[in-house]
C-alpha cells in the first residue's frame, strides 16, 4: 500500500492507529489502560532512586504519592521537560501496550494452547520495552541516567519506538489480520 | 444501547482528559516548588575534633549542635544537588529543631562532589568559609550554607561558577570575603584531600549519591544509613530508632 505522495507505508504504521485506539472499546479496558499507565509512570520514576524508593515504601507505604512527587520534582530537575515528557509518554504507551497484550492473550486463549505460545513474544517484548529505561535507572541514581548520550534520552526514546512497532505491528488484538504483509 | 466493543464519543472525551490530567499532573508535580520553609539556623555549633569509632575524620568540619550530643548525623551533600535543596528546605528545619536544638543529635556536614564540575569548587568554599567565621559568628557559615542552596535554578549545573559563589560569598553577612579567598588558594589541595578521606568512608558504608546520611549512636555503636530526601515522618523515625540503641 502506499502513501498520499507515492510513498509505501509499512503495515505497522498503517495498523498504528487501531492499536492506539483499542483501549477505548471498553470501558473496563480504559480503566485498565489508565491504571497500567499510572503504575508504570510510578515504577518508572520510582526506580531513578531505588536505594531512596525502598526506605521510603519500608518506612511507611503511604509515602509513595510523597516519593512519586519528589522523584518526579528530581526528574525534571535532572533532565528537564524533554526527560520528563519522554517518560510520561513512555507510560500512556505501556499502559495501551498492556491492555492491548491482555487482550492478545485472551484471543489467544480462546482459540487455543498453541496460539498461546504463539503471542508469548509478542507480549514479553511489549513487557520489556515498558520496563527497559526504569531497569537501566535501577542501576544507579538520576545521575547515572544523566551520564547517558543525551542523559538518557536518546535511551528513552529506543524504548519509546520499540513500543510503537510492537503496537503496530499487533495493530487491533482483537482482529486477525489476514495476508498482512509483516 | 449495546456501546461494548465500539469507540464511543463518551469513552473518546474520558480517554482525552485523562490524558490531559495525566500530563498536567506530572507538569504540576515537575515545577511544584520546595514548599518547606528557609531561614532556619542551628542554635549552636561546633568544629570537630578527632575521628569517630564509625570512621568518619571530624577535624576542622563545620558541626550542628552540642559537642555532646549522643547521636551523629553523617551528612553527605553537594550544593548543585536539587535532592539536597529539597531535605534542607522540607526536612533539615524540622530536625534540628526537635532533635538539633534539644541536644539529642548534631549534623556533620560533609561533602560528596557528585553532581557537576562545580561540585568539588563548592566544597572548598564551603570549607573556606567555615575556617574564617568558626570562632567568630558560626551562624554566618550556615547562612552561606542556606543562600548557596537558595542560588540553585530550575535546572542545569552551569549556575555554579566562581562569579555566583563570589556574589553568595559577598553578600552572605559576617563572612570576610577576602579570607576566603586567601584560603581557597592556599589550602584548596588539603580541603579537596580532607573531601576525599570522609568519602572513602561513605562509599563503604555504601552511599553512591546525594543526599545521604548515616545516623550514629556514639554510645551504643549503632548505625543506620538513609539515602534521599526523606520525609520528616521517615527520617524522625529512623533518628528514634538510633536514639535508643
Amino acid at each position: 500500500m502506499t502513501g498520499a505522495f507515492g510513498v509505501a507505508v509499512p503495515a505497522w504504521v498503517r495498523r498504528l492507529p487501531d492499536a492506539l485506539v483499542h483501549p477505548l472499546t471498553s470501558n473496563a479496558r480504559l480503566l485498565g489502560a489508565a491504571l497500567a499507565t499510572a503504575v508504570t509512570y510510578a515504577v518508572l520514576v520510582l526506580s531513578t532512586f531505588p536505594g531512596f524508593t525502598v526506605q521510603a515504601l519500608a518506612s511507611d507505604p503511604t509515602d509513595l504519592s510523597y516519593a512519586v512527587a519528589a522523584l518526579t520534582r528530581e526528574t525534571y530537575l535532572t533532565v528537564g521537560w524533554v526527560g520528563l515528557g519522554l517518560v510520561a509518554t513512555y507510560a500512556v504507551l505501556a499502559g495501551v501496550a498492556l491492555t492491548n497484550a491482555v487482550a492478545l492473550l485472551g484471543r489467544a486463549r480462546r482459540a487455543g494452547a498453541s496460539t498461546v505460545l504463539g503471542v508469548v513474544p509478542g507480549v514479553l517484548a511489549a513487557g520489556c520495552a515498558s520496563c527497559g529505561a526504569g531497569v537501566l535507572g535501577a542501576l544507579g541514581f538520576v545521575g547515572a541516567m544523566a551520564a547517558l548520550p543525551f542523559q538518557g534520552n536518546l535511551l528513552r526514546l529506543g524504548g519509546i519506538a520499540l513500543l510503537v512497532f510492537f503496537l503496530g505491528r499487533t495493530g487491533d488484538p482483537l482482529t486477525c489480520s489476514i495476508g498482512g504483509d509483516r | 444501547m449495546d456501546t461494548k466493543g465500539k469507540i464511543t464519543r463518551r469513552r473518546a472525551i474520558a480517554a482525552g482528559g485523562a490524558t490531559a490530567l495525566f500530563g498536567g499532573g506530572v507538569a504540576y508535580l515537575a515545577t511544584r516548588s520546595e514548599s518547606g520553609e528557609s531561614g532556619y539556623v542551628p542554635e549552636s555549633f561546633h568544629t570537630g575534633e578527632g575521628t569517630t569509632a564509625f570512621g568518619v575524620e571530624l577535624g576542622g568540619r563545620p558541626i550542628a549542635g552540642d559537642r555532646g550530643a549522643p547521636v551523629d548525623i553523617y551528612y553527605w551533600t553537594d550544593y548543585l544537588c536539587p535532592f539536597c535543596k529539597r531535605f534542607e528546605t522540607e526536612t533539615l528545619p524540622a530536625v534540628g529543631r526537635e532533635y538539633v536544638d534539644t541536644g539529642e543529635a548534631r549534623v556533620v556536614v560533609l561533602p560528596y562532589p557528585n553532581i557537576g564540575a562545580y561540585s568539588m569548587p563548592a566544597a572548598v568554599w564551603s570549607r573556606c568559609v567555615w575556617r574564617q567565621v568558626a570562632g567568630s559568628d558560626p551562624a554566618a557559615f550556615w547562612r552561606w550554607h542556606e543562600a548557596a542552596f537558595d542560588a540553585q535554578p530550575e535546572s542545569g549545573t552551569d549556575w555554579a561558577d566562581e562569579e555566583t559563589f563570589a556574589g553568595i560569598t559577598e553578600r552572605t553577612s559576617g563572612v570576610p570575603t577576602d579570607a576566603v579567598d586567601s584560603c581557597r588558594s592556599t589550602s584548596a589541595g588539603s580541603i579537596r584531600d580532607a573531601v576525599e578521606t570522609n568519602l572513602r568512608v561513605a562509599q563503604s558504608a555504601g552511599i553512591r549519591g546525594t543526599p545521604s546520611f548515616v545516623l550514629y549512636n556514639r554510645d551504643a555503636d549503632a548505625a543506620g544509613k538513609l539515602v534521599g530526601a526523606h520525609s520528616f515522618d521517615t527520617f524522625s523515625d529512623s533518628l528514634d530508632r538510633v536514639v535508643a540503641a
